[in-house]
C-alpha cells in the first residue's frame, strides 16, 4: 500500500538519482533493439563480403582458368634437351679428325640465384675470381637463352673434387658432364674442318642450317658448318616435373636424342700433316686433289690457328688477338684468298691463243728482255734483262719468257682472253663444299668501266697476259684449271665429302662425284698436248726449265709451272723486308702420264716460285708416292 | 524448463549436446572444417603424417577447452576477464623481453609449451570489452568509449613491438567490433577512424622494411616477382590452375612442389583451393559464413549486453579473421601473417578458436536458464 509519503519519498529518489547519476539509466529494451539493428547492419556486411569475395575467387578459379593453368604447368614443368652425339669426321683412310669427349663443367642455375650480390661474394670466396670472370659471369647472367651460368669449363674431376671441399660456401653450384668437341690436328686442318660454336642469332637468321629446340651447340665455318645438318642429329629432351627449387621429381617425357652422321672427308690427314708441317712460319695456301675424281687430299690454309680454343667459349679478347695477329690465321687462303696468279696463267693465255688461231705452235717472238707496247713510254720487261732471243710458245713456258706472252696477249686482245679464261674455271667460284668461297677476277672492259669508270687501256691486256694487274684468282680455282690441264680437259669439281655413314644402321652414303663433273672444251688435242709438254719441260729440262731441279721425284715424273706475282699495294702501309716480296706459286701434276695428284701451292711474299714455292709441291708429291706404295704393298 | 526437457527429448544427439552446453550447428561446421584442414595438410605436406596427427593432437585439446568453457557460466567469465586480460598483457611485455622466434619474437618458451600471447589477445580483447561493457549503460559515453580504446591499444601496441603488425590490426579491428556493437555512435566511429588514419604516416615511420616492403608489392605485385610479389603470384597460380572442380586431392603442384610458400599455415586456403576448385571454395567459405551467422543469431538472442557483445564481435573477428586470410592469399589485402581459423597449421591458434567457440556456446545454452 503506496502511502503520500512513500510517493513523495520515491519522488526524491528520483530526482537525487537523476541529479547525481553519471548517466541517465539504462534501458534494456532499448539495449537489445539496438545491438539488433547492428547486428543486423554486420549480417549484411558479411554476406556482402562474402558474395565480393566469391566473384573474385570465380574470377580467379573459373574465369582465369586457362591462364593459371598454363602458369602452373611452366611452373612444374620443365623440358630439358639432351644435345645429339654430334657425328664423328674421318679422312679418307679412317683416321679421326674431329671426335666429342667428355668434360665436366662447374655450373650454376640461374633461377637458384636469389641475390647476385651475396653470389659474387661467395664464388669469390670458392674461387678466387678477376674482374674480367665477374664480367663473363655477368654476360652470361644477361644472356636469356642461357639457363644456367658456367663458371669453368673443362675441367677434370680431380679439380672438381678439390672445389667441392669447399661447396657449402655456395652450394648451388653444379658439376655437369659435357659432351665437347675435340680436333686431333686443330692447326693442320683448322680452315678445312672449322670448328663448333654457340648458337647465335645469325645462326637462328641463316638459311643453311637447321636450328632445332635445344641445340647449343653449331657449327661455325670450314666442313663442320657446310655439313652441319648431317653432323649434329637432332636433340632429344626430357620432360621433367621439379619442384619450387629445381629438384626433379620425375620425369614425364622423353624422347632420345638422334644420333648425328659420321662424316668421311677425301682429306688424307697424313699427307695435311705433312703439308702443314713444310710451311712453319709462311702463310699462303696449299691444295692437293685428285683430278679424276675431284678428291680434295689436302687443304691447308696457313698459318693455322688452334680451333680446340673455339669449342670452349673464346673471350673476345683471345679471338681479336686472332684476329689482328700478323699472319692473319683466320682467313681461309685456299679459298678467299684472292692473288695474282702470275705465270701460272700463262699455260691457259697461250692454249687461248692457240685455240683461237691467234699463232700457230711455231710462232716466234724475239726476245730482247723488254717489249715496246705502241707509244709507252715504260717498256714492258721480261724477268730476263738480257732476253731470251727467239723463242716459240713450248719454250717460252718453260722458260716463262714474259716478252712472248706480251706479245700474244697484244695479239688475242682482253675480250677473247677474258672470254675464254672462264672456261678452265677463272672468275667462278669452285663451288667446293665451303662457305666463304671467292670468285677470283678476270678483268675485262665491262669490269673495268663498271668498278673503276675508266676505259680499258691496252698495257692492262699484257699485264693479264702473265697473270698480273687486276687478274686475281683463289689457290682452290688454280688447282682446278690445273686439274682442267691434267685431265685433258675432262675434270671434276673439287670436293671434300667422301660421303656419311649412319653410325647405328651402318648405312653408307657416298658422294656422287660423277654428277660433279667439270669439262673444258678442247678444240684441239694437239694444242693441248703442247702445252702440257711444255709443263713436262718446266719440271724435267734440266737447266732450261723454271723448276728443273725438280726433277723426277721417286721415278714420278711432274709437270708444273712456276709462277712469281708481283706484289704492289697489297701491302700498302706496311714495312718489313719480307712483305714487299713477292708471292711465290707453283702449279703441277703429276705423275705426268695418267695424272693422280694436282698440286698447288702459294706462298704470300715468299720470293719466287722456282726458289720457293716448287720444292715444297715436290716434298709433297714425294711424301705422295711414297706413302701411295707404302698401301699398295700392305695390301 | 518444461519446453527445455521437450526439446532435449526430441532429439537424441541434441541431447547429449545440450548437456554438454555445446551447440550441434556450430560443432558439426567447426569439426567439418578441421577435418578439412587436416585432409589439406597432409596432401599439401605431400603425405607428411606427423603433422596431421600434431595438428590433430591440438584439435583435441581445442575441443576439450570448448567444451570445457561452455560449462562455464557467463558470469564467471565476466568476473575472470579483466584478470586474464591483464595476466596476457603481461605475457606480452614477457615476449618483448624473453621471446623466441624466426623473423619475429612472438613465442613465449616456458619450457613445456610454446605458444603465442597474441593468439591469446584475440579473445581476452573482446571478453575484457564485453566485460567492461557489461554493467554500463548502453549506447557508452565518450569516457567509456575513451577507456575502451585504452584497453585495445595497450595490447596492439605491445603485438606491433614484437614485430606482428597482421596480428595487431586484427586486434585492433576486433576492438573496433565490441565498441560499435555496445553502441558507439557510428558518426563518432568515423571520426576517430578518420583520426587515426591521419596517424598512418607515423606508423609507416615505424614500420619494419619487411612491413613496408609486403604493403608496397601489395599495391604492386608485379614490381618484384621473385621477391614478396613471388607469394601473392604463386598463390594466385595455384588457386586458378584449381578450377571449378580442382585439381583432385594429392594432386596440387603448386602447394605439393613448394611453389605456394607456407602451405599448411597462411596459404593453407590456396592449397584447398587448388586440389578442390572454386567448388570446394564456395563451400568452405559457406560453412564460415554459417558459423558467423549462427553466432551473430545467437548474440542477438542472447539476454545481457555481455552475452551480446561477447558472441556479436567473436563471431564477426573470426568471420574477420576468414577475410582477412583469404583476402591476402587472392590479393585483396596485403600478405600479413594471419592464419585460417580451423584450418591453418598451428597450436596456440587452433586451440584458442576451440575457446571462442566454447564462449559463444557458453552463452547460448545459458540463456534458456536464465530467461527461466
Amino acid at each position: 500500500m503506496k502511502t503520500k509519503a512513500r510517493k513523495d519519498s520515491i519522488r526524491y529518489r528520483r530526482k537525487i538519482e537523476e541529479k547525481y547519476s553519471w548517466d541517465r539509466l539504462s534501458d534494456s529494451d532499448d539495449e537489445r533493439r539496438s545491438h539488433k539493428k547492428r547486428s543486423i547492419i554486420a549480417i549484411i556486411f558479411v554476406i556482402f563480403v562474402f558474395v565480393t569475395y566469391l566473384v573474385k575467387l570465380y574470377e580467379v578459379q573459373v574465369s582465369s582458368y586457362e591462364y593459371y593453368s598454363v602458369k602452373s604447368d611452366s611452373n612444374r614443368i620443365k623440358i630439358r634437351p639432351i644435345q645429339a652425339t654430334r657425328g664423328i669426321i674421318y679422312d679418307r683412310n679412317g683416321l679421326i679428325i674431329a671426335k666429342n669427349i667428355n668434360t665436366y663443367d662447374l655450373i650454376v642455375k640461374k633461377e637458384r640465384i636469389k641475390n647476385k650480390e651475396i653470389f659474387y661474394k661467395n664464388l669469390n670466396r670458392l674461387l678466387p675470381t678477376t674482374p674480367a670472370d665477374i664480367k663473363n659471369i655477368q654476360n652470361q647472367f644477361k644472356n636469356r637463352r642461357l639457363k644456367d651460368i658456367t663458371i669453368l669449363e673443362d675441367i677434370t674431376l680431380e679439380e672438381y673434387s678439390k672445389i667441392s671441399v669447399d661447396q657449402y660456401i655456395l652450394p648451388e653450384i653444379e658439376l655437369i658432364n659435357k659432351s665437347r668437341r675435340k680436333y686431333v690436328e686443330p692447326f693442320a686442318t683448322s680452315h678445312v674442318v672449322g670448328y663448333l660454336g654457340k648458337v647465335s642469332d645469325n645462326d637462328l637468321e641463316s638459311s643453311v642450317v637447321e636450328i632445332h629446340e635445344g641445340m647449343t651447340d653449331i657449327g661455325k665455318i670450314g666442313i663442320e658448318r657446310f655439313y652441319q645438318n648431317i653432323l649434329s642429329g637432332k636433340p632429344g629432351f626430357e620432360k621433367l616435373e621439379t619442384d619450387a627449387q629445381g629438384e626433379v621429381i620425375r620425369v614425364l617425357e622423353k624422347r632420345e636424342p638422334l644420333r648425328g652422321k659420321d662424316i668421311y672427308l677425301t682429306l688424307d690427314l697424313e699427307l695435311q700433316k705433312h703439308i702443314y708441317s713444310q710451311v712453319k712460319g709462311k702463310e699462303g695456301a696449299i691444295v692437293v686433289m685428285n683430278p679424276k675424281n675431284g678428291d680434295i687430299l689436302a687443304f691447308v690454309s696457313f698459318p693455322g690457328y688452334n680451333t680446340n680454343l673455339f669449342t670452349k667459349s673464346i673471350s673476345s679478347k683471345k679471338y681479336n688477338e686472332l684476329l689482328q695477329s700478323p699472319g692473319r690465321p683466320l682467313i681461309n687462303r685456299v679459298i678467299a684468298g684472292q692473288y695474282p696468279p702470275g705465270s701460272t696463267i700463262k699455260p691457259f693465255v697461250g692454249l687461248v691463243a692457240l685455240e683461237q688461231n691467234i699463232i700457230d705452235p711455231e710462232k716466234l717472238v724475239y726476245c730482247n728482255g723488254a717489249y715496246t707496247l705502241g707509244n709507252h713510254k715504260r717498256p714492258f720487261r721480261c724477268w730476263k734483262r738480257e732476253g731470251h732471243g727467239k723463242v716459240n710458245l713450248s719454250f717460252s713456258l718453260t722458260q716463262s719468257c714474259d716478252v712472248f706472252f706480251y706479245k700474244i696477249s697484244e695479239l688475242t686482245g682482253i675480250d677473247l682472253m677474258s672470254e675464254h679464261l672462264y672456261k678452265y674455271g677463272f672468275g667462278n667460284k669452285t663451288y667446293i663444299d665451303l662457305y666463304g668461297e671467292q670468285a677470283g677476277l678476270i678483268p675485262d672492259r665491262a669490269w673495268k668501266s663498271k668498278t673503276k669508270q675508266l676505259p680499258w687501256y691496252p698495257g692492262e691486256t699484257l699485264n693479264v697476259g702473265i697473270g698480273q694487274g687486276y687478274f686475281l684468282a683463289t689457290p682452290m680455282q688454280l688447282t682446278l684449271s690445273t686439274a682442267v690441264l691434267a685431265g685433258d680437259g675432262k675434270t671434276y669439281l673439287p670436293h671434300l665429302l667422301l660421303g656419311s655413314k649412319n653410325k647405328t644402321s651402318g648405312e653408307f652414303s657416298g658422294y656422287e662425284h660423277s654428277e660433279n663433273k667439270f669439262e673444258a672444251e678442247i678444240e684441239n688435242y694437239d694444242y693441248l698436248d703442247i702445252v702440257q709438254h711444255a709443263m713436262w719441260r718446266v719440271v724435267n729440262e734440266k737447266g732450261v726449265g723454271t723448276a728443273s731441279h725438280l726433277g723426277k721425284i721417286g721415278g714420278v715424273e711432274i709437270a708444273g709451272k712456276t709462277g712469281t706475282a708481283q706484289v704492289y699495294n697489297l701491302d700498302k702501309g706496311r714495312t718489313g723486308t719480307k712483305k714487299l716480296q713477292d708471292h711465290a706459286l707453283f702449279i703441277s701434276y703429276a705423275p705426268f702420264i695418267d695424272p693422280e695428284i694436282v698440286v698447288t701451292v702459294v706462298v704470300e711474299n715468299g720470293g719466287s716460285g722456282s726458289g720457293t714455292a716448287a720444292p715444297i709441291a715436290k716434298s709433297i708429291i714425294k711424301h705422295y708416292f711414297k706413302n701411295q706404295k707404302k698401301q699398295v704393298s700392305l695390301k | 524448463m518444461k519446453g527445455y526437457l521437450d526439446e532435449s527429448n526430441q532429439r537424441g544427439f541434441a541431447g547429449i549436446s545440450s548437456l554438454l552446453y555445446v551447440d550441434t550447428k556450430l560443432f558439426v561446421a567447426i569439426i567439418t572444417i578441421t577435418i578439412i584442414g587436416l585432409v589439406t595438410i597432409y596432401s599439401s605436406s605431400g603425405g607428411e603424417l606427423s603433422l596431421v596427427i600434431k595438428q590433430f593432437t591440438r584439435i583435441l585439446i581445442g575441443l576439450v577447452a570448448m567444451v570445457f568453457l561452455a560449462q562455464v557460466h557467463p558470469d564467471n567469465l565476466r568476473l575472470f576477464a579483466p584478470a586474464l586480460y591483464f595476466l596476457t598483457i603481461l605475457l606480452l611485455i614477457l615476449v618483448l623481453l624473453f621471446g623466441v622466434g624466426h623473423t619475429a619474437d612472438r613465442w613465449l618458451d616456458l619450457y613445456f609449451i610454446r605458444f603465442q600471447p597474441s593468439e591469446l589477445m584475440k579473445i581476452f580483447i573482446p571478453l575484457m570489452l564485453a566485460s567492461y561493457y557489461s554493467d554500463k549503460p548502453l549506447p557508452p559515453n565518450i569516457r567509456y568509449i575513451f577507456v575502451a580504446i585504452i584497453l585495445v591499444l595497450l595490447p596492439v601496441f605491445l603485438i606491433m613491438k614484437q614485430p606482428d603488425l597482421g596480428t595487431a590490426l586484427l586486434i585492433g579491428m576486433s576492438g573496433a567490433i565490441a565498441i560499435l556493437l555496445a553502441g558507439m555512435s557510428l558518426k563518432f566511429f568515423f571520426a576517430t577512424t578518420f583520426s587515426m588514419a591521419a596517424l598512418l604516416p607515423v606508423l609507416w615511420m615505424n614500420m619494419h622494411q619487411y612491413q613496408k616492403q609486403r604493403v608496397l608489392t601489395f599495391f604492386n605485385p608485379e614490381s618484384d616477382p621473385l621477391g614478396s610479389g613471388y607469394h601473392l603470384m604463386q598463390s594466385k597460380i595455384a588457386l586458378g590452375s584449381g578450377g571449378f572442380f580442382g585439381k583432385g586431392l594429392f594432386n596440387g603442384t603448386q602447394s605439393k612442389l613448394g611453389f605456394v610458400p607456407e602451405h599448411s599455415t597462411d596459404f593453407i586456403f590456396t592449397a584447398f583451393g587448388e586440389e578442390f576448385g572454386f567448388l570446394g571454395v564456395v563451400i568452405l567459405m559457406s560453412l564460415y559464413l554459417f558459423i558467423a551467422l549462427r553466432g551473430i543469431s545467437i548474440s542477438i538472442k542472447a539476454t545481457d549486453n555481455f552475452g551480446r557483445i561477447l558472441t556479436g564481435t567473436l563471431s564477426l573477428t573470426i568471420f574477420l579473421y576468414v577475410l582477412v586470410n583469404v583476402g591476402m592469399v587472392i590479393g585483396f589485402l596485403p600478405v600479413v601473417g594471419a592464419p585460417l581459423p580451423f584450418m591453418s597449421y598451428g597450436g596456440t591458434s587452433m586451440v584458442t578458436l576451440f575457446a571462442t567457440f566454447g564462449m559463444i556456446m557458453s552463452i547460448k545454452s545459458h540463456q534458456r536458464i536464465l530467461r527461466k
